[in-house]
């Protein structure tokens, strides 16, 4: 059944619906249910928000007892936080979905991935007993859930709160071995508590090539105080020196440094100082220890 | 004849006081006088400043013999308040000594549109893999089984989840429309586990070329490749 939907789903959301008629099964051997439901899905890929909450409206009302009834909350959840000014309608409706006993595992994520996002934005908003859902989540035993929760309370502008999230990251790096999952955690901590970071590195087993730091300073013309000053874990290496000014870089570059030949020079030279001097008098330092 | 006799006089007083000044000067000690001299001189002053300091809301301390440690306290405190200088300046002071982590707000912000950037490129090319193993195959069908599939639309749904909101925050519309698009087909791809039939795959691959999904993910992505 799910197989026939998609094909059909994917066949009319890309335009060509008389090819998929061919493969799915004829409009008048579907349920009325299901043919409700298929076509609020399809109104969700044509970001329809409007006529697509109608249709599982009007699919939970005349058929509360069908196998997609469940499903379609979830889609509701979609429609309502697209809309606009119904976040707090969104984020009711996806709790119930969540609380389904026979929600699919992968949209519980999804949903639980939404409460967050919307939490997030009500606290923008000026809501900050808002925060409370995404603080509840930290201690899940989903993963992807906590993990999730802690990235994005690492935003919140009240340090104080912001800081509940270091446990989470901290487990991020001592235990996690996906690069970009890491590198997300280890941005999130410099944000709100670097020491945790400098901490977790080191408890970290990989602790022997990352617990190294990596220093930047760049200096104006006859200046001795840096304009800029970094100090990062050396895995972030790459994403920072990707991640400087647009003119230091093109400084940089001029006197023949790209990313990648500063990166040979620092594992190359261990822990002598880089020194690159651009044209206009900056001085450039780049260093590992 | 007046003056002859006051010339006498005078002669005569003056041998009365010769007597008195060799008298007196054989009493005085010529080689032990400068150094005398010197240290009268020398005692005078030092006398009228202990007199003076002692004088002060603080003189009994100096009544008390503690100039050494004062001195030293002194010294101390100097020193002291030079060394918290140093080490409380703000960490761009102290470059070459500081081991902490620390990251302006400035570049953690740049730093996340660079991953932003990464993670987008990683997603849509994950992405393009997916889809040419499932609607890209031949006959044949696709070589991944669809178990793994599975698993990786659900990974790929998570890294999404990350991206949605540094893309909206970097205003990097284009590539959201086109992740957004894919998202969709992997939440039901994440859902099915069963393998699809050859003839549906045929169509499903006709379908995708016929909207050039996989060539507008290369060019989203020529994009994000080139900074722009």
């Amino acid at each position: 059944m799910r197989k026939t939907i998609l094909i059909a789903v994917i066949a009319l959301v890309l335009g060509a619906a008389p090819l998929a008629a061919a493969g799915a099964p004829p409009e008048d051997q579907r349920t009325p249910d299901e043919a409700l439901f298929r076509e609020a899905k399809l109104l969700v890929f044509d970001k329809d928000w409007k006529g697509a909450l109608d249709k599982i409206d009007e699919l939970r009302g005349k058929f509360p007892a069908s196998p997609w009834s469940g499903q379609a909350l979830f889609y509701k959840g979609e429609c309502l936080n697209s809309l606009g000014g119904r976040q707090r309608e969104a984020l009711r409706i996806y709790k119930e979905f969540i609380g389904l006993p026979a929600a699919p595992a992968n949209l519980v994520e999804e949903a639980e991935g939404r409460i967050v996002d919307i939490a997030f934005d009500l606290y923008q908003e000026g809501e900050a007993s808002a925060l409370r859902e995404i603080e509840s989540r930290l201690g899940v035993a989903s993963k992807v859930v906590s993990y999730y929760a802690a990235y994005k309370l690492s935003f919140v502008s009240d340090k104080k709160i912001a800081a509940k999230a270091a446990p989470v990251l901290k487990r991020i790096v001592e235990t996690e071995t996906d690069p970009e999952l890491l590198d997300r955690a280890r941005i999130a901590l410099l944000r709100i508590s670097p020491e945790s970071l400098k901490s977790a590195e080191e408890r970290a087993p990989r602790a022997v090539t990352t617990a190294r730091t990596l220093h930047i300073r760049i200096r104006g013309a006859g200046r001795k105080e840096p304009v800029f000053s970094l100090n990062i874990p050396f895995a972030l290496a790459d994403l920072a020196l990707s991640a400087l000014d647009e003119d230091d870089k093109a400084a940089m570059r001029k006197k023949g440094y790209g990313v990648n030949k500063i990166m040979n020079e620092l594992v190359r030279s261990k822990e002598s100082i880089l020194r690159i001097a651009g044209e206009d008098g900056t001085v450039f330092e780049i260093w590992i220890d | 004849m007046k003056s002859d006799d006051e010339m006498k006089f005078f002669l005569k007083e003056t041998e009365a006081v010769r007597d008195e000044i060799r008298r007196a000067s054989n009493s005085v000690d010529w080689e032990a006088l400068p150094g005398l001299i010197a240290d009268k001189a020398l005692a005078g002053p030092r006398r009228t400043e202990h007199v003076r300091r002692a004088s002060g809301p603080w003189g009994w301390l100096w009544s008390l013999r503690l100039r050494p440690a004062l001195a030293g306290l002194a010294a101390g405190l100097v020193v002291g308040a030079a060394a918290m200088y140093f080490v409380l300046r703000a960490p761009g002071g102290r470059p070459d000594a500081a081991s902490a982590y620390h990251a302006s707000g400035e570049f953690l912000d740049r730093a996340e549109l660079e991953m932003a950037r990464r993670g987008t490129l990683d997603y849509l090319e994950k992405s393009q893999y997916m889809l040419l193993d499932v609607f890209g195959s031949g006959e044949e069908g696709p070589v991944v089984p669809a178990a793994v599939r599975a698993e990786r639309a659900r990974d790929l749904l998570q890294r999404k989840k990350y991206l949605n909101g540094q893309l909206e925050r970097f205003q990097m519309a284009k590539a959201k429309v086109l992740c957004d698009q894919i998202e969709v087909l992997f939440r039901e791809l994440s859902d099915i586990s069963e393998e699809l039939s050859a003839a549906e795959l045929a169509r499903i691959k006709d379908l995708v070329e016929e909207r050039q999904l996989l060539l507008k993910i290369n060019l989203v992505k020529r994009e994000l490749e080139s900074g722009v």
